[in-house]
């Protein structure tokens, strides 16, 4: 039986869950508004997409304008590394999804769960 | 006078004033003694006269060479001796006289080995690096410290003693126990000793060491240990080893397998730790390659690396001292509150991932082309996917997931000052080393140390006479293609994030190769020593009645109250015995 989700297994109602707060920015460091101050904007990851396709993009078309002499034959051809850059990382990154469950056990695995030094500050 | 200091060897000069550190009660005192002492030990570095016997000394009827300074052992010990500088403000805020003083004499224990000019006298500070690093992740206080501390020290010291195995047979079979390059494996001894260098190197299957110490040591001490155990074996593979066919593939395996384990770790300390290892795989593939352009890759490499990876175990440490963890799942949005060590960090990720204008990318080349050059097509395009790994792991998870990324709510104070100002200087050499050459500021500072320019001797270099050409990163070519290949791994990056393809960081214990002697092997010979405890009593009881029984019937035949003492047999053998010996003195008399 599918329940609203207002409603428990046995079908009373419940208080719906709280979002988390979000955390507050009140603490910034001040130096970290100056440098910083962009990156909390939502727009950010859209804009810094847009203009890493953009250099990408530029300097695959600039590699056609320059006459490249390299010891591999294969990395004369425009776009190589381009190419090859972005295929690593792929996979690379994809990757970890079937080595993570293949590989991820328990953190106390070995019985060495607490690895924390001695030497970090006291009230962390 | 200026002679008699640049005799000085400035290794042991640490070391003596770091183990008189461990004894010095007042903070101060101490840690101004840990800062002054390496400078000093520059200063002594620049006198020093290359190519001389410094110091030698009789023992045993073995002649050594405790310091001997040419262009290979120069860059790796200056780049030695700022590393213990950096190390040694890093450490101000801590008050602990036993890692104060074992940082400093582990520093100088690989200064000293760098400037061995025999075996025996690298084996002995070889030795002294061991003993006195296992008090870094001691002092960590946990039980996985201790436990990997001490599987820490029981590789190092096989190292060791395998490295004393091969010196013994070199000894034996040349009478010498001189520092000159090895031409083949056939040589006695040379296989303990690339064995022994190999542990250091933290080679494929050899490499476990490393991930398990140095991630459990304390704040201070993972940045200590970054620096010196392993360089010391590549500075080692460069002087015994250079042109070895076999190190160009193991430097590639090296380069690329970390990239796998790093992608999925969540503790970004051990995240840095499998980066160490790809990054050693340049420099020891540059090794085997062997030639004057590639030596001088794995001396620049050397370099950089020990700044811009300690540059990042120091970051790392920041945020670990500072909130109490470095569990990328647990991380997020500390630029808000870490702003300096955020920027320190980046410069850190775009030095180790090779971006033009940082160090990275003039040390890289230099491999990069030396590879290419000599025709190992397979080994470059290995070294450029692990180009893009280093990319994944430690240019951008590692800030990323620390700094941006998803907010942790996470609000602490900024890095301590003096952790700050080591950051900040080590960030500043990664700049200063990268920049173009303007001025004598710039890369050039680098490259006019190198190893094997135009009047560096022979021995060091393999030059068989032709002319070094200086060596350009800074060409179009090299600058487009090597923003191609970053510039399209971020947008990768990107992407991936974007459509939810990035795998999530999550806690948990990534297994590795010594799973093998960690688990099944740990479970072998615990069953065999529960086996034992039941069979053997049983088994020493079997045979002592077998024994027992044995030594009963002999001698109730053979002792004297036996069978054979009794009867006519026994009479007649005796008078035949006596028969016998007659004639044969009746035949030596007639003769």
């Amino acid at each position: 039986m599918n329940l609203p989700p207002e409603r428990d297994s046995s079908g009373r109602f419940v208080k719906p869950e709280q979002e988390p707060p979000k955390p507050s920015d009140h603490e910034m460091h001040p130096m970290s508004r100056i440098l910083f101050g962009w990156v909390g904007s939502p727009r950010t990851p859209l804009v810094l997409l847009i203009l890493t396709v953009v250099i990408a993009i530029g300097l695959v078309l600039f590699d056609f304008a320059v006459d490249r002499d390299e010891y591999v034959d294969m990395a004369n051809a425009n776009g190589f590394y381009a190419v090859w850059g972005f295929a690593a990382f792929a996979l690379a990154v994809l990757s970890g999804w079937p080595l993570g469950k293949l590989l991820r056990r328990d953190e106390d695995y070995y019985g060495e769960a607490d690895t924390t030094p001695h030497d970090v500050e006291q009230d962390s | 006078m200026s002679g008699l200091i640049g005799q000085i060897n400035p290794g042991l000069l640490l070391i003596l004033v770091g183990f008189a550190g461990c004894l010095t009660p007042v903070q101060r005192v101490r840690q101004a003694l840990m800062v002054a002492t390496p400078v000093v030990a520059i200063l002594l570095l620049a006198t020093a006269e290359r190519g001389t016997d410094l110091a030698t000394a009789s023992v045993i009827g073995l002649d050594l060479v405790l310091y001997k300074v040419d262009s290979l052992s120069f860059i790796f010990g200056l780049a030695f001796l700022i590393a213990a500088l950096l190390n040694a403000i890093y450490a101000l805020h801590t008050d602990d006289r036993l890692q104060d003083g074992m940082a400093l004499a582990y520093a100088g224990a690989a200064v000293a080995a760098t400037f061995a000019g025999d075996l025996m006298t690298l084996f002995i500070f070889w030795e002294i690096t061991a003993v006195s690093s296992v008090f870094l992740i001691l002092r960590a206080g946990t039980k996985a410290a201790y436990q990997a501390a001490m599987r820490y020290l029981g590789v190092q010291i096989l190292s060791g003693v395998l490295l004393l195995d091969g010196l013994a047979y070199v000894y034996k079979s040349t009478g010498s126990l001189s520092m000159e390059a090895f031409t083949s494996f056939d040589q006695p001894g040379v296989k303990f000793i690339f064995a022994a260098f190999a542990i250091k190197a933290a080679f494929p299957f050899l490499h476990n060491w490393l991930q398990d110490a140095y991630p459990k040591s304390t704040v201070v001490g993972a940045v200590v240990l970054s620096a010196f155990t392993t360089k010391l074996a590549v500075y080692a593979f460069a002087r015994m080893f250079p042109g070895f066919e076999i190190l160009i593939w193991i430097g590639a395996i090296m380069t690329v397998f970390p990239v796998f384990f790093a992608v999925i770790e969540n503790d970004l300390r051990k995240v840095l730790s499998y980066s160490l290892n790809n990054q050693l795989g340049f420099m020891i593939c540059a090794i085997g390659i062997g030639t004057p352009l590639a030596i001088n890759g794995a001396a620049a490499h050397a370099f950089a690396h020990i700044i811009y990876k300690g540059l990042l175990f120091m970051s790392m440490g920041a945020v670990l001292y500072r909130v109490g963890t470095a569990k990328a799942s647990e991380l997020g949005g500390l630029y808000k509150s870490m702003p300096w060590t955020t920027i320190f960090c980046i410069i850190g990720a775009v030095s180790i991932s090779a971006f033009p204008l940082f160090s990275g990318f003039v040390a890289k080349a230099m491999t990069m082309s030396a590879v290419a050059h000599e025709g190992y097509v397979i080994v470059w395009m290995m070294l450029l996917f692990a180009s893009a790994g280093v990319l994944e792991h430690s240019g951008i998870k590692i800030p990323y997931f620390t700094f941006f990324g998803h907010d942790s709510g996470i609000r602490v104070k900024e890095a301590p000052f003096n952790m700050l100002l080591a950051m900040g200087m080590a960030a500043f050499i990664c700049i200063a080393i990268g920049l173009p050459t303007i001025g004598g500021f710039g890369y050039g500072w680098l490259y006019n140390m190198l190893p094997c320019t135009v009047t560096a001797p022979a021995d060091v270099c393999l030059i068989s006479g032709e002319e070094i050409k200086p060596y350009k990163p800074y060409t179009l070519d090299h600058v487009l293609t090597q923003l191609q290949l970053l510039m399209f791994a971020v947008l990768a990056f990107m992407l991936l994030k974007r459509f939810g393809l990035y795998p999530p960081e999550k806690p948990g214990t990534i297994l590795d190769t010594d799973w093998v002697f960690r688990k099944p092997g740990y479970g072998m010979v615990k069953w065999a020593g529960t086996v034992w405890g039941k069979v053997g009593p049983a088994m020493t009881a079997f045979f002592g009645r077998i024994g027992s029984q044995t030594f009963e019937k002999i001698e109730t035949t053979f002792s004297p109250r036996g069978a054979l003492a009794r009867g006519p047999l026994t009479v007649s053998m005796a008078m035949w015995s006596a028969v016998l010996l007659g004639i044969v003195m009746l035949v030596v008399l007639l003769a």
